[in-house]
């Protein structure tokens, strides 16, 4: 089962300061690999921290929307054996009023960002051949809802640009992988319960066949496309819904 | 806050209801238009037009236009 094993692989985790992220984190240190985990809140990340298992991690707290000090982020970052790209935003908004400041900020956190950070990587020679990368798009991206077009279309872009990455990096034994989750129990679905109500919230949980994902349902996905276990797997998109859209 | 213009933005949001049934006393999830749009409408309205909280929840506790607009107004100060 060694193929299954993180260990010797040195991963990279953004967002790692909670929901996805955090999870990730917990789930790829008891797995053997060694973290670099990054998040925007020094507080939060450091209780993400204490969590790990292992002691080689490390906390690389900066704000990946700021792209002009991006290559001196990357450039303190060891070499990686994997990405996994957690961070991210959501905020519901219908067309009808959406603005250009709102939608740039979510396509800014939700595709310019990682998109940007991958670039940055391999410019400066930082995934070593082998490696993985992994975004976390959504469901959302192939099934939209009402609300969710800034949402669904930064995570529809995602999976493009994955899908691309998998074609020029073929060559070099880098892999790219997107999971596109449906609801997951994180603040994220807090804040939608918030927006949309409880009873709004039992309506969409009845929905789905098994039940509403927990965020390590998330990163075990997460993990076996780390993993050279999904040696053979790129350019994919696996869809983590419970059985959700399985009729649709 | 303008009672008047909030009137307004209300109503602009209902496209298929004549305005005319749209008052302070409205009953606006009883009006035959209503759908869940509306409420996702309304929600991103308050947030654009007068950028205070206000979640579904709160859509939940509103009966009346003039609950909606007493809510918002406690909330601009």
């Amino acid at each position: 089962m060694q193929t299954f094993s993180l260990r010797g692989k040195t991963i990279l985790v953004t967002g790692g300061s909670s929901g996805i992220g955090r999870q990730t984190a917990a789930t790829l240190a008891n797995l053997g690999g060694r973290l670099a985990v990054n998040g925007r809140n020094e507080v939060r990340l450091a209780e993400t921290m204490a969590v790990l298992t292992g002691a080689e991690h490390y906390a690389v707290s900066f704000d990946l929307n700021n792209t002009q000090q991006l290559p001196a982020f990357v450039e303190s970052l060891p070499e990686l054996n994997g990405v996994a790209h957690c961070a991210g935003i959501w905020k519901p908004c219908p067309v009808k009023f959406m603005k250009e400041q709102q939608l740039q900020a979510l396509l800014q956190t939700n595709f310019i960002a990682p998109a940007l950070l991958t670039a940055e990587l391999l410019r400066q020679k930082k995934l070593m051949s082998g490696s993985s990368v992994v975004f976390v798009s959504s469901v959302a991206a192939q099934h939209p809802y009402k609300g969710g077009g800034a949402y669904a279309a930064s995570k529809a872009a995602l999976e493009a640009f994955s899908k691309t990455l998998a074609l020029e990096y073929a060559h070099k034994k880098i892999r790219s992988n997107c999971v596109a989750p449906a609801m997951v129990k994180t603040p994220i679905f807090d804040d939608t319960q918030n927006t949309v109500s409880e009873q709004y919230m039992q309506a969409h949980e009845a929905a789905y066949p098994l039940r509403v994902g927990q965020p390590e349902d998330v990163a075990y996905a997460i993990a076996y496309l780390l993993s050279d276990a999904s040696g053979w797997i790129t350019g994919s998109v696996m869809r983590l819904d419970g059985g959700l859209t399985v009729g649709s | 806050m303008d009672k008047d213009l909030f009137l307004q933005h209300i109503r602009d949001q209902f496209e298929e209801t004549d305005p005319a049934l749209i008052t302070f006393d409205t009953i606006f999830k009883q009006l035959e238009e209503w759908s869940s749009m509306h409420a996702l409408l309304l929600i991103a309205l308050i947030d654009a037009e007068y950028n205070v909280p206000f979640t579904g929840e709160d859509l939940q506790k509103c009966l009346t236009v003039e609950d909606l607009y007493n809510t918002i107004k406690s909330r601009v100060g």
